[in-house]
């Protein structure tokens, strides 16, 4: 039996011990010892019983009220009724000529022995209603995980007690506790209450026992079969707390839950320590784990604990890599978006410049420019055309303006002026998107375009499910995709290249486009 | 004729100027951004405003909406809008704002004084200008496929010239034909494309530019 149980344990034997105790106040008792112990301890039953409802489950009696209302109900018993009545009782002067000799006995006084017995009644009488009240108001504070363990016990007290103040009513009149019809019926009922006080007791303690072997038998389940999460549903059934939460401290200084979302903990936060670090985070209703239950589900969960523990570590560094994935892709388009503009509003501009000033020269010299050097400008003006035109289309196939100003869908219908092969676009988006879900679409368009030398290719784009879906068809399919599947892959879509109509080959881009 | 140039390079916009002036062209003002050609416009009433389409801040189509807003609150100006981009999209964004007294042509063109003084002059009589190298791009896209690779070369040249906006007595000048025989050609494109005549020159650049850009794909 663990501590906390030996300490209630010893109580609850005490409880029984003074139950029979009354029994030994009677002219049978046969010893004087017996006989005295009896006189002395005959109404020790009830504090003690009180005693043990009080201090369930642990064996402590933690508020403060509580011990002051204990020590005031055994100050009664022991002392008024006990020790004080016994000391001017004298069993021969009150007509009990075969009861055994008095060993507390200092001076027999028959009205003292009466004023102390109605005394302490009173204070029994008030003692047990008081601790009634005090035993409904420590249940109500308790936390709740535990109330329903320790219900059966509180409320088999309480009637107990109910009982006695009834009987130390009863007993009122006649000023001292006696033997009556009435009397008899309200021991037997102490007597099933406290019964019902044992059978709660057993019956919580059958319930914990059960209820960690079955904790126990599904983590041996779990770890045989992992299911991501598991645990902490079995934990919040076992421990019957729906609201109990398990996370892990991830190495990147995140708490996430087993599949690797951000974990609130509400309430109580327990962690479950190993080798002096901290493993696992458990939010659960305030006094649901104390420390042997802890320890107890750290044990039994350990493989799947740390099971977990690495799945929602592993989750992260996966969410981890493709968010530098998503970045990389992001940067390189601002770089290409940059590098476009660069060579248009430079090179470009810098060329048109250039021409123009060639230009102004060959006006000016005019007349005096001979034949041959008028035809070497009209080359070097040839030539400047030829370099603005590739400079155009470099700039084009680097990142079209068009994509970032005006779109998708322009750009997509500006793409088809610009390639060789005939585009027809069946469908197209009337909407914008995020720059990189646009970027990932018109290149997959783009670069089957420039893969295609030949032949119609059939293109068709449209936001479906909260996913851009994009398909070019076309003769033959694109030999290369792994970048359009590392662009498309980064923004968590996919690229296939699924068999079309008439031989020809289809490639499908789905990219998840939902803000 | 009276000019205005809006272009925020200087370099390029005073070669721009002394160009045109030594062509016979009276430059009114220049302007580097679209706010201070809103105010030469407004200042100078010039006959055709000459617009980079890229212009501060963005640097995106500053100068197109600039152009569109200058037709609208003065009919009088032509605006000739000049670009890097050979995509009919801006052009068409142009045109389809006001189909008349607008130009779209490549930033290039400004090297080739006869090219741009013919479409300032155009543009001035309430013609629209559009690039030959963009029409002749859409062209060449369509005839791939359906009706444009059924006209005869001839035809082609009278819709390539329809489409660069010159009217039938343009069309006359360039092709040196007569002028019957430039109407019976109209007549026999429109009838071949399938596409309603109209009697408004600014309305049939916009009628051939549409049908040239949707062409592949209704295949």
């Amino acid at each position: 039996m663990r501590p906390r149980q030996a300490r209630l344990g010893v109580i609850l034997v005490a409880a029984s011990f003074a139950w029979f105790l009354a029994g030994w106040a009677t002219p049978g008792a046969g010893s004087p010892f017996v006989f005295t112990a009896g006189i002395a301890l005959y109404a020790t039953a009830p504090p003690v019983v009180a005693h043990a409802m009080l201090a369930y489950p642990d064996g402590r009696v933690r508020w403060w009220p509580g011990r002051a209302g204990l020590a005031l109900a055994y100050a009664g018993a022991v002392l008024v009724l006990g020790l004080l009545a016994a000391a001017v009782f004298d069993p021969a002067a009150e007509g009990c000529a075969q009861c055994p000799r008095n060993l507390l006995l200092v001076d027999g006084d028959s009205g003292t022995y009466e004023s102390l017995n109605r005394v302490g009644m009173y204070l029994g009488l008030a003692c047990s209603l008081l601790l009634i009240l005090l035993a409904v108001a420590g249940f109500i504070r308790s936390a709740p995980a535990g109330r329903h363990l320790a219900a059966p016990v509180v409320a088999a007290g309480c009637i107990y007690l109910g009982l006695v103040a009834a009987d130390y009513a009863h007993s009122l009149a006649r000023g001292f506790l006696g033997d009556d019809p009435l009397d008899r019926w309200l021991w037997l009922g102490q007597a099933a209450a406290l019964c019902m006080l044992s059978l709660g007791v057993v019956w919580a303690w059958v319930w914990a026992r059960r209820t960690r072997s079955a904790l126990a038998r599904f983590v041996i389940e779990l770890a045989g079969s992992p299911s991501v999460g598991g645990l902490r549903d079995v934990l919040a059934a076992m421990l019957h707390d729906p609201s109990l939460e398990l996370a892990y401290p991830l190495a990147d200084g995140r708490v996430a839950d087993a599949r690797c979302r951000a974990a609130e903990l509400n309430g109580e936060v327990t962690p479950i320590v190993r080798g002096g670090q901290q493993v696992a985070l458990l939010s659960h209703q305030p006094g649901l784990l104390t420390e042997p239950a802890l320890a107890e589900v750290a044990a039994t969960a350990r493989l799947v604990l740390e099971n977990e523990r690495l799945q929602a570590e592993t989750l992260s560094q996966l969410e981890n890599l493709h968010a530098s994935r998503l970045r990389i892709v992001q940067a390189s388009d601002a770089a290409r978006r940059r590098l476009g503009r660069d060579l248009h509003d430079g090179a470009q501009q810098r060329l048109v410049t250039l021409a123009l000033a060639l230009r102004l020269a060959a006006t000016r010299l005019g007349p005096g420019l001979d034949a041959a050097d008028a035809q070497r400008i009209k080359q070097a003006e040839a030539e400047l055309r030829a370099a603005l035109a590739d400079l155009r289309e470099l700039a084009q196939g680097i990142f079209p303006a068009m994509l970032a100003e005006e779109g998708l869908s322009t750009a997509i219908e500006a793409l088809a002026e610009a390639v060789p092969v005939p585009l027809t676009i069946t469908a197209l988006p009337g909407e914008r998107f995020g720059a990189s879900v646009e970027a990932a679409a018109y290149f997959v368009v783009a670069e089957t375009a420039r893969q295609n030398a030949a032949g119609v290719l059939r293109i068709s784009a449209a936001r479906r499910d909260g996913r851009l879906v994009v398909e070019v068809e076309g003769d033959s399919a694109p030999a290369n995709i792994t970048d359009l599947e590392d662009r498309v892959g980064a923004l968590g879509g996919s690229v296939m290249t699924v068999p079309g109509p008439d031989g020809r080959a289809r490639i499908r881009a789905e990219i998840p486009c939902e803000s | 004729m009276r000019v205005v140039i809006a272009d925020d390079e200087v370099l390029l916009r005073d070669g721009l100027d002394r160009l045109l002036t030594e062509a016979g062209f009276d430059v009114v003002g220049k302007a580097g951004t679209a706010g201070e050609l809103r105010r030469e416009v407004e200042l100078a009433r010039p006959d055709v405003a000459i617009i980079d389409i890229k212009m501060p801040p963005t640097h995106t189509d500053e100068g197109l909406v600039a152009a569109q807003d200058i037709r609208t609150s003065h009919p009088d100006v032509g605006v000739l809008v000049l670009s890097h981009y050979l995509q009919s999209h801006y052009a068409m964004r142009l045109i389809e704002h006001h189909p008349g007294g607008v130009g779209y042509l490549l930033k290039e063109r400004v090297s080739g004084v006869g090219v741009l003084a013919d479409a300032l002059t155009r543009v001035h009589e309430g013609e629209c200008v559009v690039d030959p190298t963009i029409v002749s791009r859409l062209l060449h896209r369509a005839r791939n496929a359906g009706p444009v690779g059924q006209l005869t070369e001839r035809e082609r040249e009278v819709l390539a010239l329809m489409a660069e906006g010159r009217s039938n007595t343009g069309i006359c000048d360039r092709l040196a034909l007569s002028p019957k025989t430039v109407e019976g050609h109209v007549r026999n494109i429109f009838m071949k494309l399938g596409v309603g005549e109209s009697a408004d020159d600014h309305r049939r650049v916009l009628a051939v530019l549409n049908y040239l850009r949707s062409r592949p794909q209704q295949v």
